[in-house]
């Protein structure tokens, strides 16, 4: 007998969200596969790396649940006709080099109309900082976006600009005019949906299922910033921090080695939408909190917004430098205020019973 | 003389170019094209450093991560060792060793997947070793000709270091756990287990495939010597005549002993030392053992887009003036130089500061008793493809064996300190203080700088292993590591499969399970690569309408493990 509810486009994301990334692809693992092997008539994906450390690559390599090598021999995806899920074009792994590697992102263009999908890594520039084969890379985006019939955008600076696009703390511009995705391709004139998929690096279980959502035709739904729900609805310190109870009994971490709540310390968990503390990395070994903090990676405006990272949030309105009514979903921004200044009352307390939730 | 262009070189971090301009070369039996001189392009910008200005010094270990996504430990830990100094303590024992494991298992999978997925495939299309090739025909391929084998097993195993990296470190890329004299993250059994279950699986995959895998190819080494040489009538030695450099090898240590942190300081400190206490010395090895110290680094920026008045300054000095459309000038890399001479830095450079020319490493698995001893006469001392990959091989063994070696040691430290005494508490910051931190990315010799004023980073510095080795011509007109190590390449004007079968004539290669009967390996490749379009693999025309196979000097690229991220994040003043 079987108690799972069925595999559907409709519910694929929804059942995403309800159940986590990790159990989700635990559960469906051959209902995914068996969805992306029949609607996969070829999809063509071109993976570009623009202002990119390469760290959203080898995280995609890092992909457990279905792995890479499950992926690598069961799931032919692209014209590469590899039985692998390699791209046409990505610099990193791709065998050809030089003017035949330039010449796959060509017959990725000429692809079947409906199944392009491009991924873009790495923050967009100004003119002049960033060329492959004696072009800009603001003329590869544009002309990829153009004939895209799904654009993904992995990684904070993708998404949001992400380190690139951050300012020095002396009042000096950003170095090379860097933005996320979304801001360029609005510069540019291009009106298409960009599905963001934040973090850094990118995390390999969002990045697998998206594209899999992609494929079988589930569209994702997504919050302000262009995130999917199922993956970026949830607040890490309100709703999922193993660490929470801590910070309800105000035992906090004030120096290494010391076990409590790290709030005080900096962590970036009230201000942070991710479902990190219960996806875990590296098959799910650990996370961020767990042997340090949360730096709030997954947002827009990191780092600048949330650097210093070892200072405690103060008040949100102060970190983000927007209103409330601006912030991504999943905050009603009352009861944020509220979780702020507890904490605040919290840390000053050092501990003590005081209960003074302000809303 | 023509011109050919590789651009963009794949299976790299980041953007990189570069142009060769060759030369012709008659022999009895033809005439052949080699490269006369080459020049690397690194073709992106970001601006790192000034990103760092006026931030809390500490943002710095998170930040300089991000500089590169496939060796981002490295620039952590160099971050961290910075601040270490800055901040005039040092880390405890328990700290130490933590971070020698977080490091060692971060070794284990950045040499595999160089190895495995970067140079693997030319490597072994040379050698005609199907394993090491793509898994270009999937699983029927991998069970029929054991094609993509090990490449596919390394994907697998690359994953289980990076969960080691990630137990002590809570994600790979980019880990949270060190912290300016110490580490956040504390020893316990549980991470100690798990390190030893996974690392016994690498050391087993390490000693059992990698070895074996490098070994098949060094088999095959005098037999594409011989038929390379009788088809050019060159004097041609194999593997070993690509990609020398000058003889001149640098490293600044790896993997640091708390019974005597002193010597490692001392070095930071500026005096000339080996730290020969650390797995990996220092050493700036010009055909014999050199002391080193940071002190007799200089960079140079004749062809580099900076103001020629900032030339020849210690990284401690270095203010950068940006001249984008200077004459003559062709990187946004600068020229690092020694003593004003061109050093080659990576896995090659560690081993031979540490072990000379011979290798004799003796290992034993610390969880199943195995002892495996591993050999290597350096085959050409000024480097080379070959070399610089048995490096590779010899360091995943030795650091995967040692990590094993320090989580069993740091049981003894379950209770100790995680961070210095010194430390009251995560609100201390010094005022003002300066660090120079030197540790050793995979790919060689890395350098951060910190200048704190107020609390906060007044300048920062760093200086990368692929900057060193994928650097310009300098003021002396010396030409870089890289630039040098192309001069001479052969760029046959023969397709892959041609070459391949040239190399090995005989149809001995069951193909039946493809609807083909016995065929020869270039036509076997030519199979493969035919339906993905990749039949011009490594193929490019040059200014004078011939084409030519880069599959030789793009080898040798690649054997310096580009990084282009790291080279290239100067600051814009």
């Amino acid at each position: 007998m079987e108690f799972k509810p069925k595999l559907t486009r409709r519910n694929f994301m929804k059942l995403a969200a309800a159940m986590g990334a990790t159990a989700f692809l635990t559960t469906y693992k051959s209902d995914i596969v068996k969805a992306v092997n029949e609607a996969k008539d070829y999809w063509h994906i071109n993976w570009i790396n623009a202002a990119a450390c390469t760290g959203c690559t080898v995280s995609f390599a890092q992909a457990s649940e279905p792995d890479l090598v499950q992926i690598l021999t069961e799931i032919t995806v692209g014209n590469s006709g590899l039985p692998i899920a390699l791209p046409d074009y990505m610099e990193t792994v791709h065998p050809a080099s030089g003017s035949l590697a330039e010449s796959l992102k060509e017959r990725w263009k000429n692809g079947t109309p409906g199944k392009r999908v491009l991924i873009v890594e790495g923050a967009m520039q100004a003119e002049g900082f960033c060329t492959v084969a004696g072009k800009d890379m603001r003329e590869h985006v544009k002309e990829a976006a153009e004939v895209a019939d799904a654009i993904i955008a992995v990684g904070q600076c993708a998404t949001y600009g992400g380190i690139p696009a951050a300012k020095p703390q002396n009042g000096q511009p950003n170095p090379t005019g860097a933005m996320g995705l979304s801001d360029f391709l609005k510069e540019v004139g291009i009106d298409k949906t960009v599905i963001n998929i934040p973090l850094c690096p990118v995390h390999p279980d969002h990045l697998v299922l998206t594209i899999a959502a992609v494929m079988i035709g589930a569209t994702p739904e997504l919050d302000d910033y262009g995130r999917p729900k199922a993956f970026f609805g949830r607040n890490m310190h309100d709703e999922i921090c193993p660490y929470r109870p801590y910070y309800d009994r105000g035992v906090f971490t004030r120096k290494p080695g010391e076990e409590g709540c790290r709030y005080v310390m900096g962590c970036k968990g009230p201000i942070t939408w991710t479902d990190c503390a219960i996806r875990k990395w590296n098959d799910h070994v650990s996370y961020c909190v767990q042997t340090n903090m949360c730096i709030g990676c997954s947002e827009p405006g990191w780092p600048d917004k949330f650097s210093p990272f070892y200072k405690p949030v103060a008040s949100l309105p102060a970190v983000l430098g927007v209103d409330f009514g601006t912030l991504g979903q999943g905050l009603l921004g009352a009861a944020a205020a509220g979780i702020v200044i507890h904490g605040v009352k919290r840390a000053l307390t050092s501990g003590k019973k005081e209960e003074k939730k302000e809303e | 003389m023509a011109k050919v262009v590789m651009d963009p070189v794949t299976r790299i971090e980041g953007h990189l170019g570069v142009t060769m301009e060759t030369k012709d070369v008659t022999t009895s039996t033809g005439t052949w094209t080699v490269v006369d001189k080459a020049y690397s392009h690194t073709n992106l910008f970001r601006g790192w450093e000034i990103i760092l200005r006026g931030r809390d010094p500490r943002d710095a270990f998170f930040l300089t991560q991000r500089i590169c996504g496939v060796c981002p430990a490295p620039h952590g830990e160099t971050a961290i060792q910075a601040l270490d100094h800055a901040y005039g303590a040092v880390p405890p024992p328990t700290a130490i060793l933590i971070r020698n494991i977080l490091h060692g298992a971060y070794y284990v999978y950045d040499h595999m997947i160089h190895t495995y997925l970067l140079i693997g495939p030319e490597l072994g299309v040379l050698a005609k070793y199907p394993p090491m090739v793509p898994p270009a025909l999937g699983k029927d391929g991998i069970r029929a000709l054991g094609l993509g084998s090990s490449y596919a097993a390394c994907i697998e195993m690359q994953r289980k270091a990076n969960k080691v990296v990630a137990l002590w470190g809570g994600k790979f890329p980019h880990h949270t756990s060190e912290y300016p004299t110490g580490v956040t993250v504390k020893p316990t059994l549980d991470r100690i287990a798990n390190t030893l279950s996974n690392m016994t699986e690498l050391w087993d995959f390490a000693v059992n495939v990698m070895v074996p895998d490098l070994m098949a190819i060094v088999s095959k080494n005098d037999h594409i010597a011989e038929t390379v040489s009788s088809l050019l009538d060159i004097d041609f030695n194999g593997l070993q005549d690509l990609g020398p450099t000058y003889g001149n090898f640098l490293s600044y240590g790896l993997f640091p002993d708390y019974n005597d942190y002193d010597k490692w300081v001392a070095v930071q400190d500026g005096e000339e030392g080996y730290r020969d206490n650390a797995l990996i010395k220092a050493g700036a090895w010009d055909g014999d053992f050199k002391k080193f110290t940071h002190t007799k680094i200089k960079e140079y920026v004749k062809y580099s887009r900076y103001d020629d008045s900032i030339t020849g300054r210690h990284p401690s000095q270095g203010d950068v003036i940006v001249v984008k459309d200077k004459p003559g000038a062709y990187a946004w890399m600068k020229a690092p130089r020694y003593e004003d001479k061109v050093y080659e830095v990576g896995p090659l450079a560690r081993m031979i500061n540490t072990y000379g020319l011979n290798w004799k490493i003796d290992v034993t698995n610390p969880v199943t008793g195995e002892s495996f001893t591993f050999k290597w006469k350096v085959l050409n001392p000024k480097g080379s493809v070959i070399d610089r990959v048995a490096a590779r091989v010899a360091q995943t063994v030795l650091f995967a064996t040692k990590t094993m070696e320090w989580a069993i040691e740091l049981k003894q430290f379950l209770n100790g300190d995680i961070v210095s005494t010194k430390i009251p508490d995560y609100r201390y910051v010094p005022d003002n203080a300066e660090g120079i931190g030197l540790w050793d990315a995979p790919r060689g010799a890395l350098l951060h700088y910190t200048k704190i004023r107020g609390k906060k980073i007044e300048n920062y510095q760093c200086i990368v292993p692929s900057t060193w080795n994928l650097g310009p011509r300098d003021d002396m007109d010396q030409p870089g590591p890289v630039e040098k190590a192309l001069e001479g390449a052969w760029l046959p004007e023969l397709d892959v499969p041609t070459i391949a079968n040239a190399l090995y004539p005989d149809k001995d290669i069951d193909a039946s399970a493809f609807g083909l009967g016995m065929v020869s390996w270039g036509d076997a490749l030519a199979v493969a690569l035919k339906p993905l379009g990749l039949a011009p693999l490594n193929m490019e025309k040059s200014d004078n309408g011939k084409t030519y196979n880069t599959s030789l000097a793009i080898t040798v690229v690649r054997s310096f493990d580009p990084c282009i991220a790291c080279g290239v994040h100067f600051i814009i003043k």
